[in-house]
């Protein structure tokens, strides 16, 4: 369905609370990326010759670095290996390697997360089993994620992450101990989990959005590959989300102490997706 | 129809401004007061600028006298007699970057070579079955492309390398044009053809499993080599050299990729690895072989490949049947003890 700003969301109904905010954020946020920070060099007291030409150079190239796009196109050119026809369809390196990575981080996230609800199941179950269809939806949720990120990463032969042993290790003995710990503690992982997930996807829908609007700004017809992927992100996102609200409407925040447990997981997340992305 | 396009986006432009960037620090960081670097060729000090190399290099003062030891000091640098020039695109474009994210609805990225490196490295490849993988070579081929005799000094090292990662580039970039040839009406010949020798049209049954297809895929690659296998022991030593090591494992890498990729392999776990590693080894292993081969149409070389890789397959099967012992043991014994009433 159509919101008012014209873009076409997924069914949102069923998104309460956090997860309606979060989803939210999307929608209204404009911030540009900022430009690296430029660091000079301090002048020394008394320098020689060598060192003020190398302080000449210095500025010299930065002054370079903050002129407007033409010049960026022309270092581009002398660097070209291709046609302009070429080059104007074919999608710039450093978007290839985004690409690559979010898919390759995708991947990994769903595995620990398939992972974590396996090892959870169990012990949350023996002792209150009315949970077992909410484990298994869930679950099976995951599970349909984690398929459709491998036939993505194995079609656009992306490479897989390396340290894909020890995420499985780590998922679930994530899974285990909170499971064992107690109910609330399993759902406070979840919602530690999903909270990050959620805010990861985000991220990632935005910057395909980015990327299509400069394209389609361009005059260029972007083809099904991207759209269909950016749609895949939001349906996946929005039931990352849901599964958010199902985690707090069951006791995730009664957890003791929610804020040590939350804090090491969502950081744990944080590191583990910082790492995927390039390893 | 203006430039390139993707820089109109915030994001676009900051992510271009540090891609494009690296190249410029790193000739920034070579261009301060360093070690001073010996006098060589235009080719190689243009080569040489991208490095970040801080060695003190013995002169002839230093080596002749006993000087006692002294904390390392820079000395005064050379005078810039050139300013860094734009590179030829075999160096300024890391392969890394290139291999991201293979898209079916948009071009692939450049190749590694520019049209006119591509121009001059296809008329010397032309020349290389007589004259072998040499400066000799790369002459006679700018000649036959109406360039001058001097032409291959514009690529680093005189280009010797650079013509056989042409051969390498090229075979592999045309194994995907052969597949149908290669799987459909003919192709490997299965497991059970003694004659391996013989043309690709052998009228066979259509190859099905991934495992075959990658022996018909490496058996077509080996057979590519033949125009060239006299020379190839010498280019594989120009290819052990420190320098260009890096660079041809990422050839083979690459080549193990494309043949698992066209075998119809989409396992995504830690399997990708394996595979790769062990078909590179394996591939590395029989092209070696090859070159000291004379039976007829490489015969003992297909044999070869076919030893190997069935070692590969038991290998492999031994592995994954121990894993799945001892995960199903594991399971088992939990389950057992959950059953018992402990909380685990």
């Amino acid at each position: 369905m159509d919101d008012g700003d014209g873009n076409v969301t997924g069914d949102r109904g069923r998104l309460r609370g956090e997860g309606r905010r979060l989803v939210a954020s999307l929608e209204s946020d404009t911030t540009t990326a900022a430009l690296p920070a430029q660091s000079r060099r301090t002048h020394t007291p008394a320098p020689s010759l060598n060192d003020r030409t190398a302080l000449i150079v210095i500025i010299f190239f930065f002054l370079l670095l903050l002129l407007p796009k033409p010049t960026t196109r022309i270092a581009n050119r002398l660097l070209a290996t291709t046609t302009d026809a070429e080059e104007e369809k074919a999608a710039h390196p450093a978007q290839r390697s985004f690409l690559s990575s979010a898919l390759r981080v995708n991947q990994a996230g769903e595995l620990a997360a398939t992972l974590i609800y396996t090892a959870q199941t169990p012990p949350v179950v023996a002792r209150e089993p009315h949970l077992r269809p909410l484990m298994r939806h869930m679950y099976e949720q995951e599970a349909g994620h984690l398929r459709t990120f491998e036939a993505l990463v194995a079609r656009h032969r992306v490479r897989p992450t390396a340290l894909y042993p020890l995420w499985s290790a780590l998922a679930a003995g994530l899974g285990w101990t909170t499971g064992v710990m107690s109910r609330e503690a399993a759902m406070a992982c979840t919602e530690a989990v999903e909270t990050e997930i959620g805010g990861h996807y985000n991220g990632q829908i935005r910057t395909l959005l980015e990327m299509v609007a400069g394209w389609e700004a361009e005059g260029y017809d972007v083809g099904d590959e991207f759209r269909d992927l950016i749609a895949t992100l939001r349906r996946i996102r929005d039931e990352e989300l849901e599964h958010l609200d199902h985690a707090i409407e069951h006791d995730a925040k009664k957890a003791q102490p929610h804020w040590l447990l939350t804090g090491i997981i969502r950081a744990g997340c944080r590191g583990a997706i910082w790492v995927s992305e390039r390893v | 129809m203006p430039a390139p396009t993707l820089y109109s986006s915030a994001a676009g432009a900051a992510t271009a401004r540090r891609v494009l960037l690296r190249p410029l620090r790193r000739t920034l960081l070579a261009g301060l007061p360093t070690a001073a670097p010996p006098l060589q060729s235009s080719a190689n000090t243009t080569a040489r600028s991208l490095t970040i190399s801080s060695t003190v290099r013995p002169t002839a003062a230093t080596t002749t006298q006993q000087r006692p030891l002294q904390p390392r000091r820079r000395p005064q640098p050379l005078p810039q007699t050139h300013s860094p020039t734009p590179q030829p695109a075999l160096l300024t474009q890391p392969a890394a970057r290139r291999r991201a994210y293979h898209s079916h609805d948009h071009p692939p990225p450049p190749g590694p070579f520019t049209p006119a490196e591509q121009a001059l490295l296809s008329a010397a490849y032309a020349r290389v079955p007589q004259h072998g993988f040499t400066a000799e070579a790369l002459a006679l081929g700018a000649r036959d492309a109406g360039l001058l005799d001097i032409s291959p000094a514009v690529l680093p090292d005189g280009g010797v390398f650079g013509l056989i990662r042409w051969h390498l580039y090229t075979q592999r970039t045309a194994l995907a044009g052969k597949v149908e040839e290669i799987f459909g009406s003919s192709g490997g010949g299965g497991r059970d053809g003694g004659d391996g020798g013989e043309a690709l049209g052998k009228g066979q049954a259509p190859l099905t499993t991934v495992a075959d297809k990658v022996e018909a895929l490496a058996w077509a690659r080996l057979q590519a080599n033949e125009a060239i296998v006299g020379h190839w022991q010498e280019a594989l030593a120009i290819m052990a050299q420190p320098s260009y090591v890096p660079a041809s494992l990422k050839e083979l890498a690459l080549l193990a990729d494309e043949i698992l990729y066209l075998a119809g392999d989409v396992s995504v776990d830690p399997s990708w690895y394996t595979k790769r590693a062990s078909l590179s080894a394996i591939y590395a292993a029989a092209e070696l072989f090859q070159t000291t081969d004379q039976s007829p149409g490489f015969r003992e070389t297909r044999a070869f490949l076919r030893r190997r890789l069935d070692e590969a397959a038991q290998a492999g099967a031994t592995v994954r049947s121990v894993g799945e012992w001892l995960i199903f043991n594991a399971g088992a014994a939990v389950n057992v003890l959950r059953s018992k009433g402990v909380r685990i």
